[in-house]
C-alpha cells in the first residue's frame, strides 16, 4: 500500500482533480438521462489487488461490472471498472423507460458506464496535461466466476487500485456506482509527480 | 477600499486557486472556511462583502450556505465556484441569490471579468 501513500497535500490535490472530473461526468449523465444528478463528495482510497479481488468475488448480491481500458502518455494507463449493485442496472433501464429486454438493458449499462468513464478520465487527463485513448467497454457477465480471470488478463501488472466511490443519485431514482481505477505502479508514480508539479505552483 | 472577502471550499488547493486569482490589493483582507458551518459563522460575525463559495462539501453544503445568507438577510455578493456544472444547478444558485456561477477550475481572467461586471473592481 505504501506505493500509493499520498501526503495530505497530494490527497487534497487529487481529490480536487477528481471532484472536477466527477462534476463534468455527472453533467454528461444528467444530459443523457435528461435529469438532474445530486453530487456528493466522492471518497478515494487505495486498495491492494488481492483485497479488491476478494471483496468483489465475495459479494453476495449479483453485481454488474463494466470494464474499459485507458491509455495516456508518460506511462499513465489502466483499467476502469464500474461496479453496480444488484438492481441498479434495472433502475437505469427504468429511468430510460426501457422495456424489460435483456439485450437493450445491457447495452444501456455499457453506454452509461462509458459516458461516465470517458468523461471522467478525459477531464482528469486534461488537468494533468495528458490525453486518453480507450478500448471498447465490456460488460462482464457472471462476474463472480469471471472477474478473477478478467483481472488476470490485464495487459499490465498492477498491485494497487485507486478506488473512487461515487454516488450518483438521479432525482427520484438512485443508483450507486463505484468507479475503480486499476493502475500499474508506473502510473501511480507518474500521478504523484504531476500532483507535486501542481502543488509546486502554489 | 478593498472588500472583506471569504473563500469557502473544503479543498485547500481550491481555496488557494481562488486566492491566487484575486486582485493583489484584495489579498490582505481574505478569510477562509473549509466547510459551510464555519462559513456561516464567519458571515454572521463579520461583515463580509464578497463570498466565493463551493457547492459540494460535506455537512452544510453551498446550497445550505446560500439559504443561510437569505435567512440571515446578509448583504454579501456571492460567487459560486463549483465543479457541479449542471445547468439546473447554475439556475438554482442564481435563484438563491448568487451573482454568478463560475466553473472549476477557476480561471483568473474569468473571475476578474465577473467582479468587474458586478461593479466590484
Amino acid at each position: 500500500m505504501s506505493e500509493f501513500h499520498l501526503t495530505e497535500d497530494q490527497q487534497d490535490c487529487l481529490q480536487e482533480l477528481i471532484n472536477i472530473a466527477m462534476g463534468q461526468a455527472s453533467d454528461q449523465l444528467a444530459r443523457y438521462l435528461d435529469s438532474f444528478v445530486y453530487l456528493k463528495v466522492p471518497s478515494i482510497e487505495s486498495v491492494d489487488a488481492k483485497e479488491l479481488m476478494r471483496t468483489l468475488s465475495e459479494q453476495k448480491n449479483a453485481i454488474a461490472v463494466v470494464s474499459q481500458g485507458f491509455f495516456g502518455h508518460e506511462g499513465i494507463r489502466g483499467e476502469a471498472l464500474l461496479v453496480y449493485q444488484e438492481g441498479d442496472s434495472d433502475r437505469i433501464a427504468d429511468l430510460l423507460g426501457y422495456e424489460p429486454d435483456d439485450l437493450s438493458k445491457d447495452e444501456q449499462v455499457i453506454d452509461i458506464s462509458s459516458i461516465l468513464t470517458t468523461t471522467f478520465l478525459n477531464v482528469f487527463a486534461q488537468q494533468i496535461d495528458n490525453q486518453m485513448s480507450y478500448n471498447a467497454p465490456k460488460l462482464l457477465p457472471n462476474v463472480k466466476d469471471n472477474l478473477f480471470e478478467h483481472l488476470q488478463q490485464m495487459p499490465f501488472t498492477w498491485d494497487i487500485a485507486l478506488k473512487v466511490n461515487i454516488n450518483y443519485q438521479v432525482t427520484d431514482y438512485s443508483f450507486n456506482c463505484n468507479m475503480i481505477l486499476l493502475i500499474p505502479e508506473v502510473a501511480i508514480t507518474n500521478i504523484k509527480h504531476v500532483l507535486n508539479r501542481i502543488l509546486a505552483e502554489f | 477600499m478593498s472588500p472583506a472577502v471569504l473563500i469557502c471550499d473544503d479543498s485547500n488547493m481550491a481555496r488557494k486557486q481562488v486566492l491566487r486569482s484575486l486582485p493583489d490589493e484584495w489579498k490582505g483582507s481574505v478569510q477562509t472556511a473549509s466547510n459551510g458551518e464555519d462559513a456561516l459563522k464567519i458571515l454572521r460575525d463579520n461583515s463580509i462583502n464578497v463570498l466565493f463559495l463551493d457547492l459540494t462539501m460535506p455537512g452544510i453544503d453551498g446550497i445550505g450556505v446560500l439559504q443561510g445568507i437569505q435567512t440571515l438577510k446578509l448583504d454579501c455578493s456571492v460567487f459560486v465556484i463549483s465543479a457541479d456544472i449542471q445547468p439546473e444547478m447554475q439556475n438554482k444558485v442564481k435563484e438563491l441569490g448568487a451573482k454568478e456561477f463560475i466553473r472549476k477550475p477557476v480561471q483568473q481572467d474569468i473571475l476578474l471579468t465577473h467582479l468587474q461586471q458586478h461593479g466590484l473592481l
